[in-house]
């Protein structure tokens, strides 16, 4: 029996697997870099990038709760002359497909941002994710994230000044996230992605205190994979641009589930603490589905899940 | 990472784990393709349910320092304080258990320091000094360790196993002499000293404001809640003393007491 294929495109990105490694759980990638190629990574999604480098959260960061972790890391990240200059240049090397989360406290700076990574025109950068929806930074993203007007006013300046293709990268923490993603899509987002953490917490006990200097977190790993599921549901039935899936997925058979709801490629984040080679199995596993299922590639399985959404 | 050279993942057998004192465990683990390259101070990520556990919970690695090194086996000498350790507590040899590592920094061990060199533990910050002991034998070392009392001496064995001298320190007098360790620190430790030290962070503070007023140098070695343990999430930082955070899986677990702030 033949090799299944794995290439698909993205928002016009072609990527050779549909497994991308998510936001703030890859870094710049060397770490996995040292354990196997970056290429065999469909992408990777760099840690959110802003203008001026972020010092990131006080006080305990991270949390383990049932089935999944609560972080409040705060976008700590050394800024976008930094990624520019010592990062993006080594990931060329790898031959990495890059995405560039951008985060930023107002819209101007998203838009620098981009504006700075389009001067630069690093080649090894295949499209941009707008973090509008970070729940660990006061005055960040969330604030965008939380009501779709604004959603759709950043979208729109950075459509704007983008050279690259545009994901936008939604919030759970709404009450109906569809008005989202018909907001971002409307101003020229050219595709999604969802989602990024539930807002949480957790109390000590002893000292009777939020366990988090931040006080809340957001909740990721397999304990929100429902939550992302029907969200990526929901909004592959509203709206027509590509989806990328991302919440709990440890597995190849959760990663085709996402596809199954309507999803072009997942992100793994969280599975990556506990096994770095999580992405590659991910991979094998959602080869091995479509083996099993007699499909040559995966753009049949996408294309048949597709026609059944527009059906 | 780069920095800190070679890490692996392996199955590693369970070899032996015994209950050890009240509430710690030894555990020897077969894991030849990790303990040859452990350096006194690195840790390892251990997953505390056996091979093909396919469950989500616990979700994340548990981070324990290596104590003892022998040929291509290693001893981790651990605490139970929650569930993932209790879980890992109840593993038996034959066992498989999935290591990550050698991670983090170790201490200085190549330094051609030829100062007197004190290893300061209290508690489960004992164990490591075993390796640390064994990995630096042109120096002239001693050890001071302390807990509560005679049981909580964790991996204080192992580390009179390497035969540099010991002096032993507990808050109930049940063994050695009565107080903490910076009491007998403070009895023995001159200008131009150096001191390696672990255990928990009022320890590691009260240890280096003495090597402070006493003008040794001074090591620490911390313990910082994880989630990756490999320098990719971000969510182990302490306060770096000229600003901004450290990372304590990559750029430490061992710093320089003047490269960071515990209570930042
Ligand atoms: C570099 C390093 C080396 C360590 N070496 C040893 C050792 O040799 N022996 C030993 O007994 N302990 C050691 N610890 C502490 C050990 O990792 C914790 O006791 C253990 O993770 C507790 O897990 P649990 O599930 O039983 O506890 P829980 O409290 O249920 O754990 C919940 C979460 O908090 C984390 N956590 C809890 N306590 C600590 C702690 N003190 N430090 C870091 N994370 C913690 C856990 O990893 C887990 O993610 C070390 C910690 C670090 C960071
Ligand atoms: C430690 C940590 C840091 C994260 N940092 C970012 C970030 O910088 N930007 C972002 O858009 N999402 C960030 N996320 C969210 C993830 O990219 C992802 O959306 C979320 O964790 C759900 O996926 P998972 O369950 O597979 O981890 C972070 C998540 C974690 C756990
Ligand atoms: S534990 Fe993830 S960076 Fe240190």
């Amino acid at each position: 029996m033949g090799e299944v294929d794995l290439n698909i495109a993205v928002a016009g990105i072609p990527i050779n697997n549909p497994v991308w490694t998510a936001s703030g759980c890859c870094n710049y990638g060397r770490e996995l870099g040292t354990l196997y190629p970056l290429r065999e990574l469909g992408a990777i999604v760099v840690k959110g990038t802003s203008l001026d480098p972020w010092e990131g959260n006080p006080g305990r960061r991270v949390a383990e709760t049932p089935s999944g972790m609560l972080n409040a890391i705060g976008l700590q990240n050394p800024g976008v002359e930094h990624l520019l200059r010592v990062e993006l240049p080594w990931l060329e090397q790898q031959g990495a497909t890059v995405v560039v989360n951008v985060v930023g406290h107002t819209v101007a700076e998203y838009v620098a941002v981009i504006q700075r990574l389009a001067e630069a025109g690093p080649t090894s950068v295949a499209a941009i994710e707008l973090n509008i929806s970070c729940p660990n930074v006061r005055e960040g993203g969330i604030e965008f994230g939380r009501d779709p007007s604004a959603a759709a006013e950043v979208t729109r300046a950075a459509a704007r000044v983008t050279p690259w293709p545009l994901f936008v990268k939604l919030s759970p923490n709404v009450s109906d996230i569809i008005p989202f993603a018909r907001a971002v899509a409307e101003a020229g987002a050219d595709a999604l992605t969802l989602i990024n953490t539930l807002v949480g917490m957790d109390i000590d006990l002893a000292s009777g205190r939020p366990v988090l200097g931040n006080t809340t977190g957001g909740l990721s790993g397999p304990a929100i994979l429902p939550v992302a599921l029907r969200m990526v549901w929901d909004v592959t039935h509203a709206v027509r641009i590509p989806v990328v899936g991302v919440g709990g997925i440890r597995s190849g058979d959760d990663a085709v589930r996402f596809l199954l709801a309507g999803a072009q490629a997942v992100q793994v984040g969280t599975a990556i603490f506990q096994d770095p080679w999580a992405p590659i199995r991910i991979r094998d596993g959602i080869e091995a589905y479509l083996r099993a299922h007699g499909h040559r590639s995966l753009r049949s399985l996408v294309d048949a899940v597709r026609h059944r959404l527009d059906g | 990472m780069d920095q800190n050279g070679l890490w692996r993942c392996e199955d590693a057998a369970v070899v032996s784990q015994q209950k050890s004192g009240p509430d710690w465990y030894r555990l020897t683990l077969r894991a030849p393709a990790i303990a040859p390259l452990v350096q006194a101070g690195q840790f390892v990520q251990v997953r505390v349910h056996p091979d093909g556990w396919i469950g989500s919970d616990p979700l994340l690695r548990r981070p324990l320092s290596v104590c003892t090194v022998h040929q291509d086996e290693l001893t981790l000498i651990y605490r139970v304080v929650g569930r993932g350790s209790f879980i890992l507590s109840q593993r038996q040899a034959g066992e498989g258990i999935n290591l990550l590592g050698p991670l983090g920094r170790p201490f200085p061990l190549t330094a051609a320091e030829q100062c007197p060199l004190f290893l300061v533990g209290g508690g489960l910050g004992i164990p490591p000094l075993a390796l640390a002991a064994k990995q630096t034998p042109g120096r002239r070392r001693t050890a001071i360790l302390g807990a509560r009392s005679k049981s909580y001496l964790a991996g204080a064995e192992e580390v009179a196993a390497t035969g540099i001298p010991v002096l032993v320190i507990t808050e109930d007098g049940s063994s050695g002499s009565t107080g903490r360790v910076t009491d007998l620190l403070a009895k023995h430790l001159g200008p131009g000293d150096q001191v390696w030290a672990c255990g928990p962070d009022a320890m590691l503070m009260a240890v280096s404001a003495l090597c402070d007023r006493t003008q040794a140098s001074c090591w620490l070695s911390i313990e910082r809640p994880m989630a990756c343990g490999f320098g990719v999430c971000i969510g182990c930082t302490v306060a770096r003393q000229r600003g901004g955070f450290a990372k304590t899986c990559v750029d430490g677990p061992v710093f320089r007491s003047t490269e960071v702030n515990l209570l930042g």
